[in-house]
């Protein structure tokens, strides 16, 4: 009985040993010559596949830019942790960066951006995710959230516009019917919800949506419902981890329709997960893979090249990641230059003075303005040949503002 | 030195808190309560609050798990249901928020009986089966009804005011939180002295022998999952007039577990195990990511494992007190004060 009781206290000594361990991660605030930057990464949750490159992508720029000085004399310090896709533990770790005094905040999903939206306003940080929800690109809306790159939504009605021309092109009768495969969740629906279904049909699409539930081993079911509709095309609005196995699935079913990824599945992950499923998929990629040798990945090379990490270890979220945080970079650099106090409403001012930024090819120049965070409002179609994603358009731009 | 506590009214009987050290440690509590909004820093007011709100939805569920033994998966689902409920009310009808919090409880507590209606048939895994399926259909019908909920987009609720007070601040809402979280403790206290509250341990101590003591074991069971419910609801609107925004991704499967684990560590059955199980799930990812961060310069390829490190951290820390004290953090509590209470001697008599 005692050895019961004095373990108990044991325990509990440990207990009160993690709650004060907890207790010291107090708010130190950032030196003089620093500038800091709070972020989240899913590292472990649903969508680690993309979001690992992503974090690293952010990461190196960080790091980069370390080396090169800084920006303006002061280095970056990111505050970073997983989040694991928890919504609560978003909210977390944001409050607790806010406190440590970052400027800016690199968010991740569409849920945790969502519910941070009106807290940024309150404490007036900008704020960019890897959530491309086209309402995040209002500011009246979501006044302090900045999308680097195209929207779900544009990036669903280019595409549609591109398989109608295809399908007009190739003399076939009708109107093309599309499915949405998507992600069981507010950034699968995005595209669809936000836009999309009005857009198909006011161009003379016939599209449907279908759901991908989170977790699935198998998408058979889904497939042959979408082989039932008579669907022609098939695009994907969902991770790159779930899209190679419905691509495998649609093989073995022997689905002959055209496949194309939107933003998170358009990545070569999908050429690695599925490489014979995956060949002659179409994607919309907002950011040049890093196979393409332009101007905007020759920094990302040089960075990779010298951590020793090789172009097939990492995919084109990392170029995401990378110039996600350098758009935002410019908007610090542009604050300190004209040298105003380094705070929110201020970076979120320069940041508005964005005017066709030039990414070194990698996207379309990005401008926000005062009454539009929407920064890119065009991309490229690219097609897997011979596992490796290559363009098939030149830079297309949304062709109306539904 | 006392050998026990004995009673020698009834008023005594019926008290809750009858010892001195109990009143002493009891009225400790309480000053900590009400001093730490003055000294934390918003960071750890805004951990408080979550805590505060995980207090309500554990003794929620408690009632429900630990108490009358019916198992469920369904507690976000619940906290989902109160969650939009408190926000639609105020979007859609223009009612005030204690007002929609209010009804959203009992919305909470009679979608809980009806989801709780296959409890007639079924105990255990299949019942647990039965709530996961809640937790499935209400997940689809928050997504997919989009005139009422919306759809994924998120609703977005107007910030509480009590006398021009904005309340969802981290400093006023601590208030709101700490009440809420200490009249659920009080009520669940006393439910389980009542007629009802020991009827719910009957039928989950055995409830063959509760029916034939006299129990009408469907009744009280559906009453577990209404009362279960109503708090677990209160928790989902305290959580959506918090944060202001509601969005189905925060009340998903994961949020069933986490709260399962939060009864369990803590402990099933007790109040006070609620509140130690939400404490200590909240701060365990604080802490182990803390860890995490802190090594990120100083050894980079360790910090690179920690965010899966804490994957498996939460899965051992359910399986330690499994295997070490299926009592869970309120049963420790316990052996810590009795240890003192009879110190030096090892045990009473």
């Amino acid at each position: 009985m005692s050895m019961r009781i004095g373990s108990g206290v044991a325990r509990a000594a440990g207990l009160v040993a993690l709650t004060g361990l907890a207790a010291c991660g107090g708010g130190d605030s950032p030196g003089a010559d620093e500038i800091r930057i709070g972020a989240i990464f899913d590292l472990t949750g649903p969508t680690a596949d993309v979001g690992t490159h992503y974090a690293d992508g952010l990461r190196g720029f960080v790091e980069w830019t370390n080396r090169q000085g800084g920006i303006a004399g002061r280095t970056l310090d990111l505050a970073f942790q997983d989040y694991g896709y928890d919504v609560g533990r978003a909210e977390q770790l944001y409050s607790q960066y806010a406190q440590r005094g970052v400027v800016a905040f690199m968010g991740w999903g569409t849920g945790d951006t969502e519910a941070l939206r009106l807290r940024i306003v309150e404490d007036r940080i900008p704020f960019t995710s890897a959530s491309l929800s086209h309402v995040l690109g209002d500011p009246e809306e979501a006044p302090y959230n900045f999308l680097t790159a195209t929207t779900y939504s544009d990036q669903f009605f280019i595409v549609l516009d591109f398989i109608k021309e295809r399908h007009e092109a190739a003399g076939l009768p009708g109107q093309p019917r599309v499915a949405l495969l998507h992600n069981a969740s507010p950034f699968g629906l995005s595209p669809w919800q936000q836009g999309g279904q009005a857009y198909a049909a006011q161009i003379g699409v016939d599209a449907e949506a279908y759901e991908m539930p989170r977790g699935a081993t198998d998408f058979t079911a889904e497939l042959t419902q979408v082989r039932q509709s008579g669907a022609q095309y098939v695009v994907f609005q969902n991770t790159s981890g779930p899209v190679a196995l419905a691509l495998r699935n649609a093989r073995s079913l022997g689905l002959d329709v055209t496949f194309v990824c939107l933003n998170w599945c358009a990545n070569e992950l999908l050429i690695d997960l599925a490489p014979e499923a995956a060949e002659s998929v179409m994607g919309s990629m907002p950011f040049a893979p890093l196979s393409e040798e332009v101007e905007g990945t020759r920094d990302i090379r040089a960075y990779l090249a010298g951590e020793g990490i090789s172009l097939e270890e990492t995919s084109n979220a990392f170029t995401q990641g990378w110039w996600t945080m350098a758009v935002m970079a410019e908007g610090i650099r542009r604050t300190l230059e004209s040298g105003l106090e380094l705070s929110g409403p201020n970076i979120k001012a320069s940041l508005e003075t964005l005017d066709e930024f030039d990414t070194g090819g990698v996207s379309v120049p990005i401008t926000f303005t005062a009454d539009d965070h929407r920064g890119s409002k065009g991309l490229r179609i690219y097609i897997v040949e011979d596992g490796a994603w290559r363009p098939v358009s030149e830079f297309r731009a949304v062709a109306t503002d539904p | 030195m006392r050998s026990g506590v004995f009673h020698t009214s009834y008023e005594a009987d019926m008290g809750l808190r009858t010892t001195p050290p109990e009143r002493v440690r009891m009225a400790l509590f309480a000053v900590a309560v009400l001093a730490f909004p003055f000294v934390a820093s918003p960071y750890w007011l805004n951990l408080a609050n979550q805590i505060a709100i995980a207090t309500v939805g554990a003794i929620g569920l408690n009632i429900l798990t630990g108490y009358a033994g019916q198992i469920s998966l369904g507690q976000g689902a619940f906290m989902a249901v109160g969650a939009y409920s408190a926000g639609l009310l105020t979007l859609r009808v223009g009612l005030p928020w204690g007002v929609s919090i209010a009804l959203a409880c009992v919305i909470t507590a009679a979608v809980g009986v009806f989801f709780g209606l296959p409890s007639l048939r079924l105990k255990g895994l299949y019942l647990a089966m039965a709530t996961l399926a809640a937790q499935e259909i209400v997940e689809w019908i928050l997504t997919h009804w989009t005139a009422l909920t919306g759809g994924t987009e998120a609703l977005v609720l107007p910030a509480p005011r009590l006398l021009d007070v904005r309340l969802n601040s981290d400093f006023g809402f601590y208030w709101v939180g700490a009440a809420a979280a200490a009249a659920t403790a009080v009520f669940a206290a006393n439910l389980f002295r009542t007629r009802a509250g020991r009827a719910f341990v009957a039928i989950r101590d055995q409830d063959i022998a509760a029916s034939a003591m006299g129990v009408d074991v469907f009744r009280y069971k559906l009453m577990a999952f209404a009362t279960s419910s109503f708090f677990v609801g209160l928790s989902g609107a305290l959580l959506a007039y918090y944060r202001t925004i509601v969005t189905w991704e925060r009340f998903t499967l994961d949020t069933s577990i986490t709260y399962l684990a939060m009864i369990i560590v803590g402990g099933l059955g007790s109040i006070s195990g609620s509140f130690f199980g939400a404490v200590f799930l909240t701060l365990l990812p604080v802490g182990i990511g803390m860890v995490g961060e802190s090594l990120q310069d100083v050894m980079p390829g360790v910090a690179g494992v920690v965010p899966h490190a804490q994957q498996a951290a939460f899965g051992l820390v359910i399986i330690l007190f499994l295997v070490f004290e299926p009592r869970g953090l309120a049963k420790i509590w316990a052996n810590v004060k009795d240890y003192f209470s009879v110190w030096p001697f090892a045990y009473r008599t």
